[in-house]
């Protein structure tokens, strides 16, 4: 048994195919969570963003190319679900992935995750994507840009952040084994 | 070529991240979900079944709330049903005093909200009546409290509503007190804001909002909330009114479709002037 959930789990690994399908199951998986279930964790209308979360994972495991792309589809897939504004997740998520993606090193992929960086990394590349969202969401309001973004962009960015420490102690305890 | 080449796989990133961008900026120039017909149904309907399965899950915050707010309610209506009932049979006499044509009572359409995305600032929900029901897009839905919003998308079960506490609303309103006449937005807290209202207009901390006639979206006098903060605005001819909602968006559980459309010869004849102007003032 343990045998064959190696074998599963190492053709994961080199079946590029088999990897992109769990992405796109993941993302699927992390809209239905975030229309159905995140609003009992919503501090103030804030909740974590996950879809950004498996961005900046995937821009680290992958490359800056395809988390550019996975961050494009996942964005425009949520600004489907979600009634937002068609094309605001898919460009504020493609700038994440696009800035997740400077910290890909080749065969490093564990490390990063598996350590404070992927926090760092989840926390900038958040940061950015929160800026350019806030951006175009405050734009058809008679409000101030900045102090909106202070308000909910930056709530938003620490509570991705910290439900970021998930994955990251999972691949650390994974690491360790 | 072989150098263009050369150059397209060194700066691929550059050249996907400006694709990519200039994709999402097509989409938002293409605009709501609006634009894309019947897949909208098809999403609406999704969604509101994937809600509808799990609106069994209770949230104990909002509960406890609930229970606050219906027995301030309870507490509220009983005084207002005895005067309620005064009022009533004054108008009545008045109305036939005066020969006025009574208000039109519009069928109201009960439904459940099922799910509901007030969270990351994207203030919607989805209710378990659609189409097959009688639901259409621009009915505006309410509750015993006041106004809750303006339906947005229909499937044949569910329908999605776009609530008061979102940026896109626009609803012209109007003081009951003094009719002075604004319109209420949306600033990104749990509260609403009168915009256009002079300085020299009468309008003062515990006042109630309600829905002006002028409004072509939503029925004429249906309580929108309380005026709680009123300032004079710096460098400006206008004030700040900050309006509490009447409706706790919060605890949102049932609520019903007003079933009553824009009147279509209004609108017209309104946009007919309108271009008429248009045509005047142009060059």
């Amino acid at each position: 048994m343990a045998l064959q959930f190696d074998l599963h789990r190492s053709q994961f690994v080199t079946n590029p195919v088999l990897r992109f399908l769990a992405y796109a199951v993941i993302a699927l998986l992390l809209n239905v969570v975030h229309l159905v279930f995140l609003r009992f964790v919503a501090v103030s209308s804030v909740t974590p963003d996950l879809l950004l979360i498996l961005t900046v994972w995937i821009a680290i495991v992958e490359g800056q190319f395809t988390g550019m792309i996975a961050g494009f589809l996942c964005g425009l897939l949520f600004d489907v679900v979600s009634e937002d504004v068609l094309g605001s997740n898919a460009l504020a998520k493609t700038a994440a992935g696009f800035v997740a993606g400077f910290f890909w090193r080749d065969s490093y992929a564990l490390q990063t995750l598996g350590s404070y960086r992927f926090l760092l990394v989840v926390a900038l590349a958040g940061g950015i994507h929160n800026v350019l969202y806030y951006f175009f969401y405050v734009r058809p309001m008679q409000i101030s840009f900045a102090m909106f973004f202070l308000k909910y962009g930056v709530a938003t960015t620490l509570y991705t952040t910290v439900a970021a420490v998930f994955p990251m102690l999972y691949v650390n305890r994974r690491k360790d084994q | 070529m072989r150098r263009f080449i050369d150059f397209v796989v060194r700066f691929k990133n550059y050249i996907t991240l400006c694709a990519l961008v200039v994709m999402s900026f097509s989409f938002m120039n293409v605009g709501n979900l609006s634009q894309l017909g019947g897949f909208r149904a098809v999403i609406v309907g999704s969604i509101g079944w994937m809600q509808s399965v799990f609106a069994w899950i209770p949230n104990p915050v909002a509960l406890k709330s609930e229970n606050l707010a219906l027995r301030e309610l309870n507490l509220q209506l009983s005084v207002e049903a005895a005067r309620s009932r005064q009022s009533t049979v004054e108008n009545n006499t008045l109305r036939k005093m005066l020969d006025l044509p009574s208000y039109t009572d519009y069928r109201l359409i009960a439904a459940d909200v099922i799910g509901k995305t007030t969270t990351q600032l994207r203030n919607y929900a989805t209710i378990n009546k659609g189409v097959e029901d009688g639901v259409q897009e621009g009915m505006c839905c309410i509750t015993d409290a006041g106004l809750v919003g303006i339906i947005i998308g229909t499937s044949p079960h569910y329908a999605v509503l776009q609530l008061l506490l979102n940026r896109d609303t626009r609803v012209s309103a109007k003081v009951q007190r003094t009719r002075v006449d604004g319109i209420i937005q949306w600033e990104g807290e749990t509260f609403l804001v009168l915009k256009d209202v002079s300085r020299s207009f009468d309008v003062q901390a515990g006042d109630d909002i309600i829905t002006s006639s002028y409004s072509a979206r939503y029925p004429a006098n249906v309580v929108i909330g309380r005026v709680t903060q009123v300032t004079d605005e710096a460098n400006s001819l206008f004030r700040r009114v900050v309006v509490e909602p009447a409706v706790n968006f919060a605890t949102l559980e049932q609520l019903f479709v007003v079933d009553a459309k824009p009147n279509v010869e209004r609108t017209d004849n309104e946009r007919r002037v309108d271009e008429r102007l248009h045509q005047r003032t142009s060059p």
